[in-house]
């Protein structure tokens, strides 16, 4: 999922970057208009981790291998936090891990943190008509996380797509970019379970965690 | 097996009598030679699983952005090809597979170390910085969650 230097040419780039500038600014804004911003640092700094971590654990989906994401756990656990967390777990797993790049950072924020902050209105709906319950919970959680990850999967290969350079293969290429999607499909789902487990289990040990979300 | 033994060295004899009649006439004497260098990148995923049919593209040092040579790797992630030499310089080769891929630098004539852009690093290491970035993480939660002084 992660774009490594290279591969996108200098203006998308660029462009990602602005991008990421303005949803960062935008996402401390929203934290800052919180009664007290230093509550859920916290949390946020915990699932920093857990999203720099994940992208180490690889799942193998022939022909390929995919790695965990968890943007979508993030937007429903953590709201406007996501974004920032996101941005700094990129920026170690891109400079430890080689997963993405420097030059390539601001795009893939874009690519897996948008979604999250997506997420986060999508879990919110859990509290619409008649309150939260466990079962909703659960279905909003899931929800959460298979569209958060659905819409950076989307993101990914039309962003590929639209910038092939000319010198490649193009029609291997494409297909090789499709193979991936398909294989990121069972991901997908993985994550919404995943993120309905945690928000449901949270909801069962700690109702705490998900006060502010 | 023994047979097969006997089939060989048969032949061995015939080659032998084959080469031998040639006329060995010429006196001077005219060696040449070339020395080509044959690169052979290997490119895999970190999982260690190989890039299969990735499009490798050669950039020659004298000209960054028209390939020198495009290609494909083989099953097991493997491309080789033999580089100019009278082009010295840094020859930058690119791998990619369905947006995943990287450059490496390979120096030719001069230097023979090639160093990619991500450091070569072995997983206790990885482990290691890991576990440094985790601690961070955790320190950062811990600092922030300590009661406040009223």
């Amino acid at each position: 999922m992660h774009i490594p230097d290279g591969i996108l040419p200098l203006p998308v780039t660029g462009a990602g970057y602005a991008v990421t500038a303005v949803t960062t600014w935008y996402s401390v804004r929203r934290i800052n208009q919180q009664e007290d911003p230093r509550r859920d640092v916290p949390k946020a700094s915990l699932l920093t981790a857990a999203f720099f971590v994940a992208s180490w654990i690889h799942v193998p989906v022939p022909p390929t291998s995919i790695h965990l994401v968890l943007n979508g756990l993030l937007g429903a656990l953590l709201g406007y936090y996501a974004f920032p967390a996101i941005l700094i777990g990129l920026f170690f797993q891109a400079v430890m891990f080689g997963h993405g790049g420097l030059t390539t950072l601001g795009i893939n924020a874009m690519i897996m943190g948008l979604p999250a902050i997506v997420a986060h209105y999508i879990f919110r709906l859990r509290k619409a008509r008649g309150g939260e319950t466990q079962k909703k919970t659960g279905v909003f959680g899931f929800l959460a996380g298979v569209v958060a990850m659905g819409i950076s999967v989307a993101l990914f290969v039309v962003i590929l797509l639209t910038n092939l350079p000319a010198e490649i293969d193009v029609v291997s290429e494409k297909a090789a970019i499709y193979a991936l999607a398909i294989a990121h499909i069972p991901l997908i789902f993985i994550e919404g379970a995943i993120t309905a487990l945690v928000t449901t289990f949270l909801r069962r040990v700690r109702p705490g965690v998900l006060d502010g979300v | 097996m023994r047979g097969k033994w006997y089939v060989l060295v048969a032949l061995g004899v015939v080659a032998l009598g084959l080469a031998a009649p040639l006329p060995v006439s010429a006196h001077g004497v005219n060696l040449e030679y070339t020395s080509d260098v044959t690169i052979e990148i290997t490119a895999r995923y970190d999982s260690g699983t190989p890039m299969a049919d990735a499009q490798v593209t050669v950039y020659a040092p004298d000209d960054d952005t028209t390939p020198w040579l495009t290609g494909v790797c083989d099953e097991e992630g493997r491309f080789s090809f033999v580089p100019d030499t009278s082009m010295p310089g840094t020859w930058d080769v690119q791998v990619r597979l369905a947006g995943h891929g990287g450059i490496i630098h390979i120096p030719v004539g001069g230097g023979t170390t090639a160093a990619d852009g991500v450091g070569g690093f072995t997983h206790l290491q990885i482990g290691l910085m890991s576990a440094c970035v985790v601690w961070g993480a955790v320190g950062t939660a811990l600092y922030f969650s300590r009661r406040r002084k009223a």
